[in-house]
């Protein structure tokens, strides 16, 4: 899995198209999660979300939070309500970004979201929590479960997964828009990235690319010889050879892919980053319908051989959507390391996203190239369009 | 002053106040959630700035500290680039913990999740004391170390106020007119940016950008925060296309006389509710009193985390003092219903007896014909 530095404050373009992604597709994703409420007996839902890891909370509210965290309140019926950390007079900019239309604002979601539950009758009910980014602040939590000593509390970590798995019809529009937005972004930045420039400055163009096309997120890690955050103690010009991943948050979906760039002459560098190519090129052909979730593991461990371990370090991939790592998993270490409790799904499906990568070592340099895809019918589209 | 003589001094405080309180050893953790707003425990002590999930150093008040970071593949580079020798993966950091002394003290909890709390409780077999209060009040006052990164970020703050000087122009998106300021601050080197760039003839309040064109004759405003080595300073400056009304320029001028009573009143000493009464007192003698308070305002600066936040937001009632060494922005920021909001505002270091700004560029209102 590949975490990059988490920004502080979501800062990129900020708009919601309700043309694009319709009031009426988060009303179908409400239905969806009540029939799952019913099937648990659960009264409430109490769905948590913050910049780092926002996915359950968007999904059903679009909103996705800036700076720190909030809650989604949702009862078996009744108009879902959100308790967002902000102040009261960010509430109107807010609305802009949902179709939830009661939206409340308080610094202690915790004491504020007890009393929002108890305004809504949940003083004695069953209530799932669901916090899959495991994000909730453990004395705001604290101070809710508190000030609620007759719920019952069930952990519903899961509970968006299997409708989370395969992307509808504007999910995949927005996938696209934001694999469009990635392959831009190389396409420019194959101009910008020189040797002998500030690693910093070149991280400062790739970033300005993605802000200008409207991303409203963006991690980059990058190096040599391994991939790390741009640091501004690392001011020594680039090299001959530079390995970048680049993931992008584009109207709440993300994509992501990595590169390598070499100046040298070096053929066999060039050889490895085919090698890499191929390496994912076979990988995305197991991604069919039915296939098993095990056959990109089982492929990468073929083509790499004996460096398949050391390969691995980084993940060979992920799901992807509106998180930058989500089901299907390719292993059960992988879905451990973000707080999922399995692999999310054994088989492939039509329409699930996917992000595949091959970093591995080749004359002391890191290679690495990487790709977001789409499961058809047909097999794998390239979320980039290549 | 280089950084291992820096994380000397820090731990030798640090351990002092283990051995006061009778803390054999500190679990301080970091999720890699940062939150500017909000002091990096471990970053404080290892000046590594983690990626991953669980960054969790193991500080005891005698031997060596050991970090135990996830992802696994970033562990060569917290060898490289942190104080900490000892870096393993996060998986050991259990068996590890199983041998720690009885005396544990937790720093962190604000950052950590509930599963991995009650894991802690249950391999000990009791809860540890929350002992956060050890680092903070050791990093309320900055070190020289930080003030040097600190005056860096500030730089780069007026270069980013530059910035938007030389190119806002109407006709650009919200979101392009951010991305000039990012720009030229990640080219010298700033690593994040607590940043909000928006225009409009009425601006209601900051938030991220939007698609809106920007129009001649807007108000523009901006709190661009940039980071250096995990430090945060903050900027707040008001911009406007084309000759201003005229009561763009008079009710600007109240928050210049509220941003220099306000720094009058940060004395040495004071409490920080001195500065919020000294800006809020200026509005409301200029008839604006319901205009200091929520829905429209609530704080008039605070400080700036990921290093230590104190003293906290300069808000009626905070009675911290005001210390030499502490970093905080005072911002009279105001919706006035004549013009819509406006930002002015300066990061300041508390000096042996008043607050000095750290960044330099001008209150003025930029006009940008």
């Amino acid at each position: 899995m590949i975490f990059g530095r988490h920004s502080v404050l979501k800062r990129g373009c900020s708009t919601w198209d309700p043309k694009q992604v319709p009031q009426a597709e988060f009303e179908s994703r409400l239905d969806g999660a009540r029939k799952a409420m019913a099937q648990r007996d659960l009264d409430a839902l109490v769905i948590y979300g913050d910049n780092y890891s926002f996915a359950d909370l968007c999904y059903l509210t679009n909103y996705f939070p800036k700076v720190r965290g909030g809650i989604a309140v949702v009862a078996r019926d009744g108009a879902p309500s959100v308790l967002l950390n902000i102040g009261s007079r960010d509430i109107p900019f807010a609305k802009t970004l949902t179709w939830v239309d009661d939206i409340r604002a308080s610094n202690q979601v915790g004491a504020a979201g007890a009393e929002l539950l108890k305004e809504k009758g949940f003083a004695k009910a069953r209530i799932g929590l669901v916090d899959s980014g495991q994000g909730f602040p453990l004395p705001q939590l604290e101070e809710m479960k508190r000030a609620l000593p007759d719920v019952r509390w069930t952990n519903e970590d899961a509970l968006f997964e299997p409708m989370r798995l395969k992307k509808s019809a504007q999910e995949r529009n927005a996938m696209r828009a934001a694999g469009r937005v990635l392959d831009g972004i190389w396409h420019d930045a194959q101009k910008v990235i020189e040797p002998g420039r500030k690693e910093y400055a070149i991280v400062a163009d790739i970033d300005r690319l993605a802000r200008d096309a409207g991303a409203e997120d963006i991690r980059i890690l990058a190096g040599e010889k391994r991939l790390q955050p741009p640091s501004f103690n690392r001011s020594a010009g680039l090299g001959t050879h530079w390995a970048v991943y680049l993931a992008v948050q584009h109207e709440r979906y993300w994509a992501e892919a990595g590169r390598t760039y070499d100046f040298s002459p070096d053929a066999k560098l060039q050889a490895a980053y085919q090698k890499a190519h191929d390496i994912v090129a076979r990988m995305a052909a197991q991604l069919k319908p039915r296939n098993p979730v095990a056959a990109i593991e089982d492929t990468a461990r073929r083509q790499l051989g004996e460096i398949y371990p050391a390969a691995s370090a980084y993940g060979l991939g992920n799901g992807i959507g509106l998180n930058q790592w989500e089901a299907p998993f390719l292993n059960d270490e992988d879905a451990r390391q973000v707080g999922a409790r399995s692999v999310g799904a054994t088989e492939f499906a039509e329409n699930m996203t996917v992000a595949l990568r091959a970093a591995f070592e080749s004359e002391g340099k890191l290679i690495l190239f990487g790709d977001s895809f789409l499961v058809t019918a047909d097999g794998p589209a390239s979320l980039l369009g290549r | 002053m280089n950084g291992m003589q820096e994380y000397k001094n820090r731990t030798s405080k640090i351990r002092q106040a283990m051995r006061d309180r009778g803390i054999e050893a500190l679990l301080i953790f970091d999720s890699g959630r940062h939150n500017f707003l909000r002091m990096n425990y471990v970053a404080y002590l290892t000046d590594f700035i983690s990626v991953g999930p669980e960054t969790m150093l193991v500080f005891p008040v005698e031997d060596a500290p050991v970090l135990f970071l996830t992802p696994s593949w970033d562990i060569p580079r917290a060898k490289d680039e942190s104080w900490a020798a000892d870096v393993r993966p996060f998986r050991e950091f259990w068996s590890y913990l199983s041998k720690t002394p009885a005396k544990i003290g937790l720093i962190g909890r604000e950052a950590m999740h509930v599963g991995l709390h009650d894991e802690i409780v249950k391999t000990l077999n009791r809860t540890p004391v929350n002992a956060k209060d050890i680092i903070e009040d050791i990093a309320r006052r900055k070190s020289e170390f930080e003030l040097e990164r600190l005056r860096k970020a500030a730089g780069i703050a007026d270069a980013g106020v530059r910035a938007l000087h030389e190119e806002a122009r109407p006709g650009l998106k919200e979101y392009e007119l951010a991305a000039i300021v990012e720009y030229r601050m990640r080219s010298l080197g700033a690593e994040d940016n607590f940043g909000m760039v928006v225009a409009h003839h009425h601006n209601n309040a900051l938030h991220p950008p939007t698609d809106r064109v920007v129009q001649e004759g807007d108000i523009i405003i901006g709190e661009i925060t940039p980071c250096i080595g995990g430090l945060f300073v903050q900027i707040c400056r008001t911009v406007v296309l084309g000759q201003p009304a005229p009561v763009v320029q008079e009710k600007y001028a109240i928050l210049k006389t509220a941003m220099r009573l306000g720094m009058d009143a940060a004395k040495t000493g004071a409490p920080a509710s001195d500065v919020a009464a000294a800006i809020n007192g200026t509005l409301i003698e200029a008839g604006y009193e319901k205009y200091c308070r929520p829905p429209f305002m609530r704080v008039r600066g605070h400080g700036l985390g990921c290093g230590s936040s104190a003293p906290g937001n300069l808000e009626d009632g905070n009675q911290t003092p005001l210390e030499e060494g502490m970093t905080f922005i005072v911002h009279p920021n105001q919706y006035l219903p004549e013009t819509g909001y406006m930002t002015l505002g300066d990061t300041v270091v508390m000096t042996e007896s008043k607050a000095e700004p750290m960044t330099r560029s001008s209150w003025n209102l930029y006009v940008k014909e």
